[in-house]
């Protein structure tokens, strides 16, 4: 194994790991990126297959710890009233994440600001929206621009997905009713793109796109940086971050799969290992010099963990919709109740993005809405439900909390034996508010569309797709992990590009976000790389 | 599983499960789905091979699905769900699972539900969308921007 000092160590092959090794490889760096996780075919996934449902809810589950597979560390969520969901692999929890691509919106951005609530970020819509672009031309994203939820920009570069007959008729009634809904941008491909295929529409999104249709960086932007150079480790477990005396990263101790011990020597290390994951690294590579972890000089390292608390509400309709086909990332999406209204009891809002409601085996265990039926009255349930459904999603504004954190645990370790992560994390009153006003909403939204029954999941426990905010960027370095261009305040050798670095959560998906900050903080690591502290 | 004898031979996964098990299981399968409503019961449904199969993809189920059925819970399948609600909820989900996943994986059952599996129908983007010819966007464009300006507020 080559010892030779990188120019940057990544470490997370997912979402802006990719994106930052595609940038900075094409610059002419020499990249190495430390995956623990490894490449998957496409023939792996089980969309296609008659036991699609059933590894959908063990082998292909979203839970690291449903999932138990040697390359996840587990997460103690015994105190959390969300469970995380991620999936370590080279393309990251985008292997298993719907493909909904909706941006962040301006007010976003300034809540404390507008709203008196948390902070405001340390940049502005405006000054992501040219990441956002770049990255949705990486990406392949569908969609129809105008959308009058955001300000003007570039349209999306493939034309929008068909929304299918269930979010017509929601289309219908919101015109009816006069509420903003438009086609939901998604990172599925709505015609040939790329070298990859379109959409076929299977709805198994979220076990794996058997298309190559649904983007996710092994896809993306690892070919393109290993064209250029970049050299990517699989099944490298990073035990921590080293330090010299000048007080800058050196590398990283790491494991290979037999669990021989290895280091990477690099000039800069770049955490791309999400909210979870790069807290635990940064709380692991605790030392002398940093008693309290790696870049806490401000004791922030860890917390204001969000994880978007989600709702689902979906209606029941007579007509039969084959809601188990489209994809899974939304077919529309509402923005009608987003900003705040202080007469509503709380502030900030929700998206709403509609979804399929899944395969007979989810009709009759239903993972989101909905109450299981036995005897003669199942076969009655199942006729009612399976494939007259649409269900609206709700991801409500998580505002952080120092202590909504993750931490180390003293009892569980992952298979290396190396400290599992430990979460505490509670809802907050503002959000059980925003989801009982947006559930509300969402019904009459269902009704109007002609649903004869709406079944409601208030708080999804297993819903926690988002992870952010435990590493957050700001400018002053008492309060904040990261500077404005997602450096380490303490070590100015080390970037976080992952969700960690999120001020706020905002109310919608935030992929597209956590890879345009990413492609930001890249550009400007390349436009500055000359003013770069190096260890010598 | 009431339909077809089962062919039991050591090493697969019906030897360890047993037959008191397996008749255990067609007794709950039948209580939890029975025939009704032109829809088959799960008991004749959910056949060795069915089990199999589930058990092959699902081999996690196996050792809750032994607990949920022992004989210990009785004859009644109303009692044992019960007990296993109250006290054993992984073993309840594992009997359901495995009983819902055989039925719903049959092809008879899908051909009855008008179900076909997860079918590939490649998008043609050159389709014009049906809510542009019906205008449903015209309204939204026609109330303008709904952002809310950081700058102005």
């Amino acid at each position: 194994m080559s010892t030779e000092p990188a120019d940057v160590l990544i470490i997370g092959a997912g979402a802006s790991g990719g994106v930052v090794a595609r940038r900075l490889a094409e610059a002419g760096y020499s990249v190495v990126c430390l995956e623990q996780g490894r490449w998957h075919d496409r023939s792996e996934y089980r969309g296609t297959e008659l036991d699609w449902e059933l590894t959908a809810r063990k082998q292909w589950s979203g839970s690291p710890n449903v999932r138990g597979l040697p390359e996840d560390y587990p997460v103690d969520d015994m105190d959390s009233d969300l469970s995380p969901l991620m999936f370590a692999g080279v393309g990251g929890s985008m292997l298993l994440f719907a493909g909904a691509w909706p941006r962040m919106l301006p007010s976003d951005f300034r809540v404390r600001s507008l709203d008196g609530v948390a902070d405001d970020w340390p940049l502005t819509y405006e000054e992501l929206r040219p990441f956002y672009e770049r990255n949705d031309r990486h990406i392949g994203v569908s969609g129809l621009g105008g959308d009058p939820a955001y300000p003007p920009g570039e349209d999306p570069p493939l034309p929008p997905l068909p929304i299918g007959p269930g979010a017509l008729k929601v289309a219908r009634a919101h015109d009816r009713l006069g509420w903003h809904w438009w086609p939901e941008p998604n990172a599925i491909l709505s015609t040939p793109y790329e070298g990859r295929h379109q959409c076929v529409q299977r709805g198994t999104c979220m076990q794996g796109c058997n298309e190559g249709a649904k983007a996710s960086t092994d896809l993306t932007h690892w070919p393109h940086a290993i064209a250029n150079g970049a050299r990517l480790l699989t099944g490298a477990r990073v035990l921590r971050i080293e330090t010299n005396s000048q007080g800058l990263a050196t590398g990283a101790l790491w494991l290979d799969e037999d669990g021989r011990e290895h280091f990477q020597p690099a000039n800069v290390v770049v955490l791309a290992a999400n909210a979870i994951g790069t807290a635990r690294l940064l709380l692991l590579s605790a030392s002398n010099a940093h008693p309290d972890g790696l870049a806490n000089s401000s004791g922030t390292v860890g917390t204001r963990l969000m994880m978007h608390p989600f709702a689902s509400v979906t209606g029941l309709f007579n007509d039969n919709l084959e809601s188990w086909q489209g994809h899974f990332g939304c077919s529309i999406e509402s923005f009608q109740f987003y900003e705040t209204d202080q007469r509503r009891g709380f502030v900030r809002g929700a998206k709403w993005g509609l979804a399929p409601t899944g395969g007979p085996i989810n009709a009759a265990l239903p993972s989101r809405a909905g109450k299981q039926a036995w005897g003669p009255d199942h076969h009655i349930q199942m006729r009612a439900r399976f494939g007259h459904g649409a269900s609206w999603g709700l991801f409500g504004e998580d505002l952080p909390d120092p202590s909504n954190r993750v931490g180390l645990s003293s009892t569980i370790t992952d298979s290396s034996g190396i400290p599992a992560p430990e979460l505490h994390y509670k809802v907050s009153e503002n959000s059980r508010k925003l989801l009982d006003f947006h559930i509300d909403k969402a019904s009459e939204s269902l009704l109007a569309a002609g649903a004869h029954t709406i079944e409601v999941d208030r708080l999804m426990q297993y819903s926690g797709w988002h992870l952010l905010g435990t590493a957050r960027m700001g400018e002053d370095p008492t309060t904040s992990v990261l500077n404005r261009w997602n450096r380490s305040h303490d070590v100015a050798n080390l970037y976080v590009v992952d969700g960690s670095c999120f001020v706020t959560s905002g109310g919608v998906n935030p992929t597209s976000t956590i890879c345009a900050v990413a492609l930001r903080a890249a550009d400007h690591m390349v436009n500055t790389r000359f003013d770069q502290q190096v260890p010598r | 599983m009431n339909a077809e004898p089962v062919e039991i031979t050591p090493g697969d996964s019906m030897f360890e499960l047993g037959r008191d098990r397996i008749a255990t299981l067609a007794s709950v399968a039948d209580y939890l789905i029975p025939a009704a409503h032109g829809m088959p019961s799960a008991g004749e449904v959910v056949t060795a091979a069915q089990l199999r199969f589930v058990l092959r993809t699902r081999p996690d189920l196996f050792d809750p699905l032994i607990a949920a059925l022992r004989y210990e819970l009785g004859d009644d399948p109303s009692v044992r769900l019960a007990a296993l609600a109250a006290h054993e909820p992984e073993a309840e989900a594992a009997l359901q699972m495995v009983i819902v996943a055989g039925y719903y994986t049959d092809a008879g059952v899908r051909s009855r539900l008008g179900y076909q599996g997860q079918v590939a129908k490649p998008v043609n983007a050159r389709d014009y969308p049906t809510y542009l010819e019906e205008g449903l966007l015209d309204k939204v464009i026609e109330r303008g921007p709904i952002w809310r300006n950081p700058t102005t507020g």
